[in-house]
């Protein structure tokens, strides 16, 4: 084959002017992204504030009522209601109307005075585990900032015999969107740009057209390349659009390098447009095709550590999640988003990701035989 | 090597097809000359756009070869894309792009240089008087528009050899004709055209025809000697056109005549197959029995379909003896 990429010129021609022709088209694939983004990026905050706590406080003395207020005041927690007894406590919770319930025994405050240990009873709601989690750490430390307090008043210390002094490195604030929503861009650009492709070829040889690029002497590689370049570059409006909203809604502080994101992203699209054209050389109709696509789709919302941490998985879903595109450029955004890497430190992740890329492209050019049948 | 296969322009032999364990395609081999219009018939799903697509290169052949200008089709199907045109049954046009897009896009395919691409272009518009079309979407041509436009980007390229898979299905008359005119056209510029239909007066203009039944290529040849082939006219039988009133009774008297083999009606008369001993006298008393006063009777030549539906039923019944023996 003298000249690899014969035709490339052609499919070009022809694919942006049928892409740029039907803006319906267009704007459903710039415009859900752009809402999934803005609503994964409002819903997936694990920042809990306010959570409902239902009181029942027997001993109503004025150290109970700074014990609720050490709770009200960490923000984590809001008292909806007071009520009369345990069991309304436990109902309460039941019927979902709160997270927490406090019960505050009658001997409170005899025992806090007499220096006996004072109890206080907490119910979670277990059925949220993260919610329950954040709940019972705060409850635990309030109680255990409430006892030093005390135990030092004692003691007549004036400090803590032992302290961690804690800093938070690239997320000082600890906002949840920080971590979020670069691994929304990861999703959200995978779902709009493998079907894009996967649906342009299919729908090729729906029509019957594809007969006729194949007995014309187009290269598979012109073809290949033609359909990917003019959805490479929608992808990367739609990452352009995705990026500003990151920062400018969400207000993600850039620390790295843009061309480095840039670059990242321009790698990764290319790798998934490359796995919608994979699908395209198998599938036979666009329902097909879509069936498919989702089918690389799910796994990568789960295993590539956009919501849970790789580390905490079993080995093979670990596993699974390496030979995912998504997951190398979720660790990239947030690598140079959040944490400023240099070069050489994101570099191992990006090489992976163009390996993946070209790996991709050269397969599915390779499987498409200029053949049909 | 003789004179006709120098000539010939596309040949297969033994080409056989097969998908699973159904044989689409199975050892036809047939050769067209080049600069004649080659009709290829036989009935739907009997193997004719399978056949087209071997030729083409995009359908690998299981068994047998084909050749298109000397080069093999397996071999050296990228050199053979280059000459030839293909037009599918389905007219497969970008329906978003416009009649001039469509065409430049197809040059482009090749690798048209702009000023020959437009160039090319041109000529194509003006043989197929698209020009009022240039700008609309194809999408929104007719049927008959286009067709004339799936043809002219076919031969952007200016093909050697053209195959149209049921060019005409689907087209007004008037388009039929028109197209069919062009086909003329294009072979006396020594282009060669593989055409497949299902129309029998189509068959009729066409230099050469094969007949393709059940996935075999049941004949082939020049429409004129297939009509002189000895099965299609038994010894001691001859051909009638019988012009008469009510030729719906008329036809069931005659089929009910000893001696007479096949009737068949044609618009306002019927085609008889009848021995010889049966004479003109025979039919007229038979018609005068059914209360039909006159008939005009000519002996006439078989048709190409008289040719077809005779050596079908022929094949049928070898076939059949086949499976008994």
């Amino acid at each position: 084959m003298r000249r690899p990429f014969r035709g490339l010129g052609a499919i070009l021609f022809k694919e942006f002017i049928v892409v740029l022709r039907d803006p319906m088209t267009l704007f459903f694939m710039l415009f859900p992204p752009l809402i999934e983004m803005i609503a994964f990026g409002y819903a997936l905050d694990n920042d809990v504030k306010h959570m409902a706590m239902v009181v029942f406080n027997e001993d109503r003395t004025v150290e109970s009522r700074q014990l609720l207020d050490r709770f009200v005041n960490t923000e984590t927690f809001r008292i909806v209601r007071e009520v009369g007894s345990a069991t309304a406590l436990a109902s309460e919770i039941r019927a979902g109307h709160a997270y927490v319930g406090l019960q505050i025994p009658p001997h409170f405050t005899r025992d806090l005075r007499a220096g006996r240990p004072a109890q206080a009873q907490l119910l979670i709601d277990g059925s949220n585990s993260t919610v329950a989690l954040q709940a019972l750490n705060t409850a635990v430390a309030i109680a255990l900032t409430q006892s030093t307090e005390n135990l030092l008043k004692e003691s007549g210390r004036h400090a803590v015999p032992v302290e961690i002094r804690p800093q938070m490195l690239y997320n000082p604030t600890m906002r949840s969107p920080n971590f979020f929503v670069p691994g929304v861009i990861g999703i959200v650009l995978q779902i709009g740009t493998t079907f894009a492709t996967a649906m342009a070829v299919v729908r090729e040889k729906e029509r019957g057209t594809l007969e006729q690029l194949l007995v014309s002497p187009l290269s598979r590689w012109g073809l290949m390349l033609g359909k990917l370049i003019p959805y490479l570059c929608i992808g990367m409006l739609m990452a352009f659009l995705l990026f500003g909203i990151m920062h400018f809604v969400f207000f993600v502080p850039i620390a790295g390098s843009i061309v480095a994101m840039v670059l990242a992203t321009l790698v990764y699209v290319f790798a998934l447009l490359s796995l919608g054209l994979l699908v395209a050389t198998k599938a036979e109709n666009q329902m097909q095709a879509l069936q498919m696509s989702m089918a690389f789709i799910l796994p990568s919302v789960f295993f590539s550590g956009f919501i849970f941490p790789r580390e905490t998985m079993p080995a093979i879903f670990y596993g699974l999640g390496a030979v995912l595109p998504t997951t190398y450029f979720i660790w990239l955004m947030r690598a140079i988003i959040l944490r400023g890497a240099t070069f050489f430190e994101y570099l191992p992740s990006l090489g992976i990701l163009s390996l993946m890329a070209i790996l991709l492209f050269c397969v599915c050019a390779l499987r498409f035989r200029k053949k049909i049948g | 090597m003789n004179q006709e296969s120098r000539d010939a322009m596309i040949e297969c032999d033994g080409l056989t097809k097969r998908f699973g364990s159904f044989t689409a395609v199975d050892h036809v081999s047939f050769s067209v000359a080049r600069g004649s219009i080659f009709g290829f018939l036989g009935p739907n799903g009997s193997g004719k756009s399978t056949v087209i697509r071997m030729l083409c290169g995009i359908l690998e052949p299981t068994d047998g070869r084909a050749r298109i200008g000397g080069r093999d089709v397996l071999r050296e199907g990228e050199a053979i894309k280059e000459m030839i045109g293909y037009m599918s049954q389905k007219f497969s046009l970008y329906d978003e792009l416009t009649v001039n897009e469509n065409l430049l896009f197809s040059g482009k395919l090749y690798s048209l240089r702009d000023r020959d691409l437009k160039k090319r272009r041109d000529e194509l518009i003006a043989l197929t008087h698209l020009e009022p079309y240039l700008n609309r979407r194809a999408a929104h041509l007719s049927g008959g528009w286009r067709q004339r436009l799936a043809m002219a980007c076919a031969l952007m390229h200016q093909p050697t050899v053209l195959f149209l898979d049921e060019p005409t299905a689907g087209i007004d008359p008037v388009a039929r004709r028109e197209l069919w005119d062009l086909l003329f056209e294009f072979a006396g510029r020594g282009m060669t055209l593989f055409v497949t239909t299902h129309y029998m007066d189509e068959a009729e203009r066409c230099s050469h025809v094969g007949y393709i039944h059940m996935s075999k290529l049941i004949v082939s040849g020049q429409p004129d000697d297939l009509k002189q082939l000895p099965e299609v006219t038994p010894t001691g039988t001859r051909r009638l056109d019988v012009t008469c009133d009510h030729v719906t009774q008329a036809l069931q008297a005659m089929r009910s005549v000893e001696g007479v083999r096949s009737a068949t009606v044609f618009g306002q008369s019927m085609h008889l197959l009848v021995d010889d001993a049966i004479t003109r006298a025979d039919i007229e008393k038979k018609l005068l029995g059914v209360g039909i006063q006159r008939a005009e009777i000519h002996v006439i030549g078989p048709s190409l379909e008289d040719v077809f539906v005779a050596l079908t039923a022929k094949y049928a019944n070898e076939n059949q003896g086949e499976k008994a023996a």
